[in-house]
Parts: structure tokens; C-alpha cells; sequence
């Protein structure tokens, strides 16, 4: 009722959005991650996916079989101030969804790859999308409880991701855990975007 | 884009699931606007909130819920829409001036001063 719900644009204006990705293989903790630290209870969206038919195709062609898959994506908020709102979007880690990743990807402040030491291999697709990309990300890894089964620099050698990628180590179910995984984020793209100016 | 001109095998146009939610946006799988982030912040205009009666079921739920700012993906979250419709239906509301939008500025990985502020904001959080 009152003008201030339905203000015109030129006297509220809405936030800028600005977003990270929470990327990683099945079950490593996104959900969990997002649901920590966010302000609003994750929410869910499903996203109709175009993929390329096979991994056998993949040889550049642009017009590959394509079929369309129905994926879940997983959300979350924080206000920063109040003209600046952080979205996390979790997103699934398969390289059949990289077009979903497109639209994540383009205009993110970076990503978070989260990795359970033992199924590695589950990220490789999310590293190589974000080297690939040029989106600056750091790899935390999800210690669920409260040790480190390998060395760190073992999971860096494993996921053969270069000295320059920082390597972490969080607990997904720890807000202050969260933050300061999603800090290492930004201080990460802080730091490349310092050098590339 | 061009794809729409081509007749092709049910189904395998970009977008259609087998639910078939596009007949909720009167059969078109991409928005007027496709880059449409789904970030991108959501607020009903004076006009969309006047308008309000007049618009179908689907329109008319988001203009009610977007009284206070959402996101596009909250729209599709809150509304149990795919987030492929939701973009449709906010670029619709959108280019008849019933919604306003907020999008992201551009290249944050270059924005030195908004990492910053995204930084502070984040330290706050205790």
C-alpha cells in the first residue's frame, strides 16, 4: 500500500548481486557450506540443462547430440551492505552440466571447489571448467571430522592444480569455518586482479 | 536463436522438459532478454503493482512476491518454476515495465573496490 513497496526504480533501487560458485562432486558439502553461512534457509531451483550427448564427442564441434537434464541448484544470501547482496550458488559438479556453469561462471567474484580427499577425482571437472574459464578459485577442502587424512600439498600434487591456486582447509558445518573459506575466495581474486592491473 | 526457424524433434529444442513448463511462457524456451542473470535482483514496479489484477497466474505471482526485491532464482525457488521460466517470465514483466531489475555490473574479477567491500562485508559476519 504505502509508495515505498512500489517504489519506481529511481528511488529504490534493488542491490547489486554479486555471486560465488560453490562447486565440487556429489555429496561433498555444498548444501551444507551454502546452508552455514547464508541468511535465508538454501533454497532449491531445478535448472532444465542442454548437455553434449557424450564425452566421445568432445572434440569441438559445436553441434554434438544434445539432450536436455534437469538439475538441482542450491542457493543461498548474505547481505554485505545495503547496496551489495553475495549469492552462493551450489552447483553440481559433472562436466555434462558445463553449459549450467556458462551462466554461473560469467560475472562470479570466483569459486569455491570443495573436495572430500577420498573421492578427488570428483572435482577435476569443476578445476578444469574454472582453469579453463579463467575464473580464479580456490580449492577448500571439506574436513568433516576435524582431520586431515593426507597432506595437503598430497591433495594439491593429486588434483595437480598449480602452486598459484590456494589450498584450504574447512568445515563445511561451521559458519566462521564458511567465512573465512569464502574470504580466501576473494582475497584469491583480490590478488590476480591486483597483478593483472 | 536461429534454431527457432528449424523444425526439430520433440523435445530436443533447448529447454523443453518433459514437463513441458514452457506453456507457461506461451511456448518460447528463451527469455526477450537470454542474458538474463539469474542473480539478477527483481522489484515490482508502481505500474506492475497496479497492474497486478489484470496479469495471469504466473505473473501475477511474481509481481506479488517481487514487492520485496528477489532474485531470479528465488523467484523460480519460491514459485516451484525451472529457472529456464523464470528467466522468460522476468524478462517479460521486465520489458513491459512491470518488474525493475538490478543486474550485476559487469566484471567483478577486475573490481577491485567491490572485492574489497564484499571482503569487509564478510569480515563483519561473526
Amino acid at each position: 500500500m504505502d509508495s515505498k513497496q512500489f517504489a519506481e526504480p529511481a528511488s529504490v533501487k534493488p542491490p547489486t548481486p554479486v555471486k560465488i560458485v560453490i562447486a565440487g562432486g556429489f555429496g561433498v558439502g555444498k548444501t551444507t557450506t551454502v546452508g552455514a553461512i547464508s541468511e535465508i534457509k538454501p533454497l532449491t531451483t531445478e535448472a532444465a540443462m542442454t548437455s553434449t550427448g557424450a564425452a566421445v564427442d568432445g572434440t569441438g564441434g559445436n553441434v554434438p547430440s544434445k539432450t536436455t537434464t534437469t538439475v538441482a541448484l542450491d542457493f543461498g544470501c548474505i547481505t554485505i551492505d545495503e547496496e551489495v547482496k553475495l549469492y552462493l550458488f551450489g552447483t553440481p559438479g559433472q562436466d555434462r552440466f558445463g553449459f549450467m556453469w556458462h551462466d554461473l561462471v560469467l560475472g562470479a567474484l570466483g569459486a569455491l571447489v570443495i573436495v572430500d580427499t577420498r573421492r578427488l577425482d570428483d572435482c577435476y571437472p569443476a578445476v578444469d571448467y574454472f582453469e579453463k574459464a579463467g575464473l580464479p578459485f580456490v580449492v577448500g577442502v571439506n574436513v568433516f571430522d576435524g582431520s586431515l587424512k593426507h597432506d595437503l600439498e598430497d591433495v594439491r600434487w593429486a588434483l595437480a592444480v598449480s602452486e598459484d591456486v590456494p589450498l584450504i582447509t574447512f568445515d563445511a558445518r561451521q559458519r566462521l569455518s564458511v567465512r573465512d573459506a569464502l574470504l580466501a575466495v576473494l582475497h584469491n581474486t583480490f590478488r590476480r586482479a591486483s597483478a593483472a592491473s | 536463436m536461429s534454431d527457432d526457424q528449424v523444425p526439430q524433434p520433440r523435445g530436443a529444442e533447448q529447454g523443453i522438459s518433459p514437463l513441458r513448463p514452457y506453456l507457461l511462457t506461451a511456448g518460447r524456451a528463451q527469455p526477450v532478454d537470454g542474458t538474463l542473470e539469474i542473480e539478477a535482483q527483481v522489484l515490482t514496479s508502481r505500474l506492475g503493482a497496479a497492474s497486478h489484477a489484470r496479469l495471469t497466474f504466473e505473473r501475477r505471482e511474481i509481481v506479488s512476491l517481487c514487492r520485496e526485491t528477489k532474485s531470479v532464482a528465488e523467484v523460480a525457488a519460491m514459485l516451484g518454476l525451472h529457472i529456464g521460466v523464470a528467466r522468460v517470465l522476468v524478462a517479460d514483466l521486465a520489458a513491459l515495465g512491470y518488474v525493475v531489475l538490478r543486474r550485476p555490473a559487469g566484471a567483478f574479477t577486475q573490481d577491485l573496490g567491490m572485492i574489497e567491500r564484499v571482503i569487509r562485508g564478510l569480515e563483519a559476519i561473526r
